[in-house]
């Protein structure tokens, strides 16, 4: 589903430059549940950046459902990232002036999704959450665990098949970050592909597989 | 997804109300700089080119001066003289004529009672009613009998009129012109008139009959003549024969240019009309300036207003925003601020004119004239704010849709 072939990202600053990524290959199959971990600086938010078609690699090849990423255009880039992979951040990136309701239904309205499809939606995805009282809410009246489950319901709102989480649990607290590895574990469960960054062995533990990256690479699978 | 955008658009601009308020001022005020000075423009060039029909339309004018070539051994400077018999039998040889009248002009003392006044006497025929537009309100104008017998009756202009004679009747009453009893036949219709030639204005002026004219004061030649071609379009061509006709019959060079001093109404009108429709769209061209700055105000506006949605536009862009859709969120703020503030401008430009209209029609209002809002002017006003209008948005528009999601997102 997802293959990445020796993808390298060179920032340059200047004069100098700096390789966050040095060749980094990988396979996720369909329905996998991976954890990629790492140190501070190991490049896994510029790795998950490109898988979300957020940003693009300097080198190698990004095949999604065996399509080359690198011939799309920036609206077609769009189009993957509202339909086919939901993110989720560490700092949540929700809308402040706009409500709980607002926020998920975002990515619909991008997707030119009729009112009542979206109205459907938005209501079993905010339930699925377990905050549709808190519909009318702006983020800054939520928790942070509360803006990260609506956060959580937006990735989902055009259905993807993939999801990807920055350390979404990264600025929570124990509670809050347990409530948010049962969602992603029920979604799993469902059948979607799940890619998360985490900096705890414990959620870690709860994937399938652990991609460990160092300094821009890959570090060899150690079969326990 | 229409509802959505407008609903969001308005929640923007009501954010920052104080913002949006000094943005809307800037294009609210160029809109009613536009509008006004385009309308009035419109409208002074109207009244201007109304004043100047009040001297007649369509008519030539026809000074005999000089020679300025030799002719048949006589050297140049010969003096053009014209009796008003030989302008009364013009159209028996040049076709094409339809009304035609000599004109004496003299400067005579005019009296009634005690009021007494120095003013313009004409010596013309009944044809130069008509032609110079000089219609009898009250009683007539000059008529063939008057003609015939030489009659010593006169029409006065309405201010003469009213200077003479008050709020007095003054048909059927006699005036003393230098001494000369005159009985007052016909008093002329007020009329709009600013073009002139020889003496004054009309309405301070009397009419009488030239063959009286001359009797009286023994003039033989004309200050001038007037016709009017039958074909507006022709009278280029009649002139030429009138020309032609008089050279041979005075003796003077067909081809001199100066013989014959010709003011032709219709050629003046054309390049007077040119000017004030230059005239308007200077006025236009100063206040779409005064826009301009309006929307550069705008244009300003909303690039801060970009600046600080740049985390805004990276997580609509992160949830799979197309570059276009966020393109027509700022630019429909744009427009809308634009065209709010354009509609407000055009209702204070309304208001303006409704009360301009309220005005009495006197010296200044009456150099103005009476401004509308014709559907050209706002035409052309909306087109004007339209074009500021997509050029203000699209400018920060652009630079909100080619933001990196990346980048904004670290923001
Ligand atoms: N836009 C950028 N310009 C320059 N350098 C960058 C940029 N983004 C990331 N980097 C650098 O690339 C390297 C990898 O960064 P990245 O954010 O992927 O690390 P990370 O593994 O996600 O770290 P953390 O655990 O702290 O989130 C770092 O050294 C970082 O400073
Ligand atoms: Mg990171």
């Amino acid at each position: 589903m997802i293959e990445l072939q020796g993808i390298t990202k060179i920032y340059k600053m200047g004069s100098q430059t700096l390789e966050a990524l040095r060749g980094v290959s990988l396979k996720i199959g369909k329905g996998e549940f991976i954890s990629i971990m790492g140190p501070s600086g190991s490049g896994k938010s510029t790795l998950m950046n490109i898988v979300g078609c957020l940003d693009t690699p300097t080198g190698g090849r990004y095949f999604l459902d065996g399509k080359n990423v690198a011939g799309l255009t920036f609206d077609q880039l769009a189009a993957v990232r509202n339909r086919k992979i939901g993110f989720v951040f560490q700092n949540f990136n929700l809308l402040p002036y706009s409500t709980a309701w607002e926020n998920i239904e975002l990515p619909m309205l991008f997707d030119g999704k009729n009112h009542r499809k979206r109205k459907e939606r938005v209501t079993e995805l905010l339930q699925a959450v377990g905050l549709y009282d808190w519909r009318e809410h702006r983020p800054s009246e939520l928790s942070g665990g509360q803006q990260q489950r609506i956060a959580l319901a937006r990735s989902l709102a055009n259905d993807p098949p993939i999801l990807l989480a920055d350390e979404p649990t990264g600025n929570l607290d124990s509670k809050s970050g347990q409530e948010i590895m049962d969602i992603l574990m029920r979604l799993w469960k469902e059948g979607r592909t799940i890619v998360m960054v985490t900096h705890n062995d414990e959620i870690a533990a709860k994937s399938q597989r652990v991609i460990r990256l160092f300094d821009g690479q890959v570090v060899p699978e150690r079969t326990a | 997804m229409f509802g959505t955008l407008v609903r969001n658009l308005v929640r923007d601009l009501v954010r920052q109300p104080m913002r949006t308020l000094l943005t809307l001022s800037g294009v609210v005020w160029g809109t009613f700089s536009v509008v006004l000075l385009i309308t009035f423009g419109d409208s002074v060039s109207k009244a201007q080119m109304k004043q100047f029909h009040g001297m007649g339309q369509g008519i030539v004018l026809v000074f005999p001066s000089q020679t300025t070539l030799p002719w048949q051994g006589f050297v140049k400077g010969k003096p053009v003289r014209v009796t008003p018999e030989m302008v009364e039998a013009i159209p028996d040889k040049v076709p094409g004529l339809d009304l035609i009248s000599p004109e004496f002009i003299g400067s005579r003392l005019i009296s009634y009672g005690r009021q007494q006044f120095r003013n313009t006497v004409r010596g013309i025929n009944p044809p130069f009613e008509l032609m110079r537009n000089t219609i009898a309100a009250e009683g007539r104008f000059i008529n063939p009998q008057d003609m015939e017998s030489r009659k010593r009756v006169c029409m006065i202009g309405d201010v003469l009129a009213s200077d003479l004679f008050g709020s007095d009747k003054p048909v059927g009453r006699t005036i003393l012109i230098d001494n000369v009893p005159f009985l007052v036949v016909g008093v002329m219709r007020p009329k709009k008139q600013n073009s002139n030639y020889n003496g004054q204005r009309d309405e301070r002026c009397a009419f009488i009959p030239w063959t009286t004219f001359g009797s009286l004061y023994g003039t033989k030649y004309v200050s001038n003549f007037i016709f009017r071609p039958q074909d507006p379009n022709q009278t280029k061509a009649v002139t030429e024969g009138v020309k032609r006709h008089l050279a041979k019959l005075i003796g003077f060079d067909p081809a001199d240019p100066d013989a014959l001093a010709v003011w032709d109404t219709m050629e003046f009108e054309k390049q007077i009309s040119v000017f004030f429709l230059a005239f308007t769209l200077f006025l236009g061209l100063i206040g779409s300036f005064t826009l301009l700055v309006g929307g550069v105000g705008v244009a300003s506006i909303m690039r801060v207003v970009v600046d600080e949605r740049t985390r805004e536009i990276g997580v609509k862009l992160a949830v799979g925003a197309r570059r276009r859709t966020i393109l027509w969120q700022f630019f429909g703020e744009s427009i809308m601020i634009m065209l709010f503030g354009g509609a407000i401008g055009f209702g204070l430009s309304a208001a303006v004119i409704r009360a301009v209209h309220a005005l009495p029609q006197k010296g200044f209002t009456e150099f103005i004239g009476s401004p509308t809002l014709n559907p050209l002017v706002i035409a052309a006003t909306v087109l004007i704010l339209l074009t500021i209008g997509v050029i203000a948005g699209m400018i920060p528009a652009k630079s909100a849709a080619s933001t990196d999601p990346i980048e904004a997102l670290k923001k």
